[in-house]
């Protein structure tokens, strides 16, 4: 039997006492070769004397809030829980939870059909979700509100409503390459259907979408537009006032996907001019399960219905029927009730701290971590580099040197308790743009803390090291 | 399945060396090594070296409590992995499903035995799937089609999955699979 010895000196299946033993072998990582920490206070003061700044006055946002998300108060893989992955879901704080234990515990119902007190108190405070929704994203009128299960539900139905009866053969669909998957696939799938074309805005030299080259692009074929408001991988912004104008003038509608905005940032759909937009309540604090499309309410009335059920008729024949006015048009079938009114309770609590004061938050945050993480060795960060003129959205998507994001992720998870993306993030061609297959994620809510960054950052240094000794 | 720790009783100081040989080259003959393991073992109740090494690795994982030995063991499975052509690095044999690039090709010799060669991008992959090249390579097709998912839930290295999941992540299930499937086509 051949027996093969290991490749490093210092490879040995050590019991748990010796676990640190790949972190202390480098002494730059001594002082961060602690890994199990039992309580937030002790790994805030530790961190607070090593690296960041010593708070003083009154708390961030990061720490008044996080006594408001019970999950966050965990260990995982033996480390404190440092959740960076907000921009794949957000955490949901004790206010929804209640509100959804409300719903079922005191008055669950069908909406829109019983007479009686629950279905009446459950119609009222599902219908009420949706006046917050509109208000929160500035919507003149609710009914321009339609709850769906989530964001890319809300594409499809655009795509299949308004795209099936509105594109021919030779209309041309703009989106950029940075799109995500949901708001790229329904439209290729109604394109191929009525022989449109889809357009795409390539990658300009600072790796953002290239607004000038789009800008050329709009013509009398042009019927839509599909982009993101915010991008979940390059964290980079788009100009959707501006891009709305350009559609516009050629008479073409815009669909704006909102997902990595609505819950970072005040959204104002009058202000931006846009035709349609979707967002989805798992990001902004809410649960799972519902967003919501906003179309301008002529656009809505104007659209067949996407999928056939109860709610959304006015009279139904043997032969045809008859359909409701928006938003019922649009909520075929029993809609998600819980889920919009914890929805509406999220919409509240965000509307508690300001969007405003969450959005001024983010935008420091942001800044320091792309300050950290760029003085990490070897590292690729994808998207512009902040600047006076450029914000970017809390988030980094990177990749280091010659390790897999994916391991990267698997060890800072294992060893550090750190939860991150890796992958595709949902925006193939983005990557294959960028010239990578996939990246690792990390990003950030107003929940989060410069002490979050700072063992995120001392976390991926000894992940690092750890595969660097391999090789 | 039979609980590792009835099949396989080992000292801790056993575990100061990674266990398992390296796979075998393209020679069945020398697919018993399995045997040559100091340890002694009952008869796997399924009656294959496939079962036995099956057992071998959940004995193995299950010894190490600590995540980091985990990814250092995968890591150094990782390392012997045989080097792979990069002709067969094409689109054909990816695995489908997986968060990171794995491929896998599969083959049968000509004493009906399956022969399989793998790799990945991603270390801790490369470290999943020797474990499985180990296991499967040589051996018969219908003992490779004998393996069930829930199985590989017992050699759980508890890396970033819950293995009882089909996940995209879940590179152990996806490879299986692969494998799988190249030998019911090749039966």
């Amino acid at each position: 039997m051949e027996v093969l010895l290991p490749k490093l000196p210092s490879f040995k299946f050590s019991s748990p006492s010796h676990c640190c033993s790949i972190t202390i072998r480098s002494s730059s990582f001594v002082r961060f070769g602690f890994r199990r920490v039992s309580s937030l206070s002790v790994f805030a003061s530790t961190v607070n004397e090593a690296v960041a700044e010593p708070a003083v006055g009154s708390p961030s946002l990061g720490h008044s809030t996080r006594p408001h998300f019970p999950i966050l108060h965990q260990e995982v893989n033996g480390s404190k829980l440092v959740y960076l992955d907000n921009a794949a879901t957000s955490q949901k704080p004790t206010a929804v939870l209640k509100a959804l234990q409300n719903y079922y515990e005191g008055y669950n119902s069908n909406v829109h059909r019983g007479i009686h007190f629950l279905s009446a108190k459950a119609t009222d405070e599902y219908e009420s979700a949706r006046r917050k929704v509109a208000s929160f994203i500035n919507a003149s009128d609710s009914r321009e509100i339609v709850f769906t299960k989530n964001a890319s539900e809300g594409v499809n139905l655009v795509a299949y409503s308004w795209g099936l009866s509105n594109l021919k053969p030779e209309d041309e669909i703009i989106l950029t390459v940075a799109e995500h998957h949901s708001a790229i696939v329904p439209w290729q799938l109604i394109a191929k259907k009525v022989g449109a074309v889809l357009k795409f805005v390539d990658l300009n030299q600072d790796g953002i979408p290239d607004i000038d080259k789009m800008k050329e692009m709009f013509s009398r074929k042009t019927k839509i537009v599909v982009v993101h408001h915010v991008s979940n991988v390059l964290a980079s912004v788009l100009p959707i006032r501006d891009i709305a104008q350009w559609a516009h003038d050629v008479g073409a509608k815009v669909l704006v996907d909102a997902c990595q905005s609505v819950p970072h940032m005040m959204v104002d759909v009058q202000s931006l001019n846009v035709d349609f937009l979707v967002a989805s309540s798992h990001k902004m604090c809410g649960p799972t399960g519902i967003g919501f499309l906003f179309g301008k309410i002529d656009l809505l009335s104007s659209m067949p219905p996407f999928l056939g059920g109860g709610e959304m008729i006015s009279d139904v024949y043997l032969d045809h029927s008859t359909y409701a006015e928006p938003p019922s048009r649009f909520e075929a079938g029993t809609p998600a009730i819980g889920e919009a009114i914890g929805l509406g309770a999220a919409i509240d609590y965000l509307s508690g701290i300001g969007m405003q004061t969450i959005h001024d938050y983010e935008v420091e945050l942001s800044r320091y971590l792309y300050e950290r993480l760029v003085s990490v060795p070897n590292i690729r960060i994808y998207g512009p580099a902040p600047s006076e003129k450029v914000q970017r959205a809390a988030l980094c998507s990177f990749n280091v040197e010659n390790l897999h994001p994916t391991d990267l992720a698997t060890f800072l998870d294992q060893q550090h308790g750190v939860a991150i993306r890796s992958g595709h993030h949902c925006a193939q061609p983005l990557h294959r743009s960028l010239g990578v297959s996939s990246s690792a994620r990390v990003s950030l809510y107003f929940y989060n803390t410069k002490e979050d960054v700072d063992y995120f950052i001392h976390a991926l240094n000894d992940t690092v090291s750890f595969f660097n000794s391999f090789k | 399945m039979l609980s590792p720790t009835t099949l396989f009783t080992l000292s801790s100081s056993s575990f100061n060396s990674p266990l398992f040989p390296k796979p075998n080259t393209f020679t069945p003959s020398k697919s018993n090594a399995i045997n040559a393991i100091n340890a002694p073992c009952t008869k796997p109740k399924l009656g294959s070296n496939v079962a036995h090494k099956l057992s071998n690795l959940a004995a193995e994982f299950t010894s190490l409590s600590q995540p980091i030995d985990r990814v250092k063991r995968l890591l150094h499975y990782a390392s012997l992995l045989p080097p792979f052509l990069d002709a067969d690095r094409v689109p054909a044999n990816r695995v489908g499903g997986c968060a990171t690039q794995v491929w896998v090709v599969a083959e049968m010799d000509e004493r009906r035995r399956m022969r399989f060669r793998a790799d990945s991008d991603s270390e801790i992959s490369k470290g999943f799937c020797w474990c499985l090249v180990w296991m499967l390579d040589g051996a018969k097709p219908e003992d490779v089609l004998m393996v069930d998912r829930d199985d590989l839930a017992d050699i759980n290295v508890g890396l970033g999955m819950s293995l009882k999941a089909h996940s995209r992540t879940n590179t152990w299930h996806n490879v299986l699979f692969t494998m799988q499937t190249a030998a019911k086509d090749l039966l």
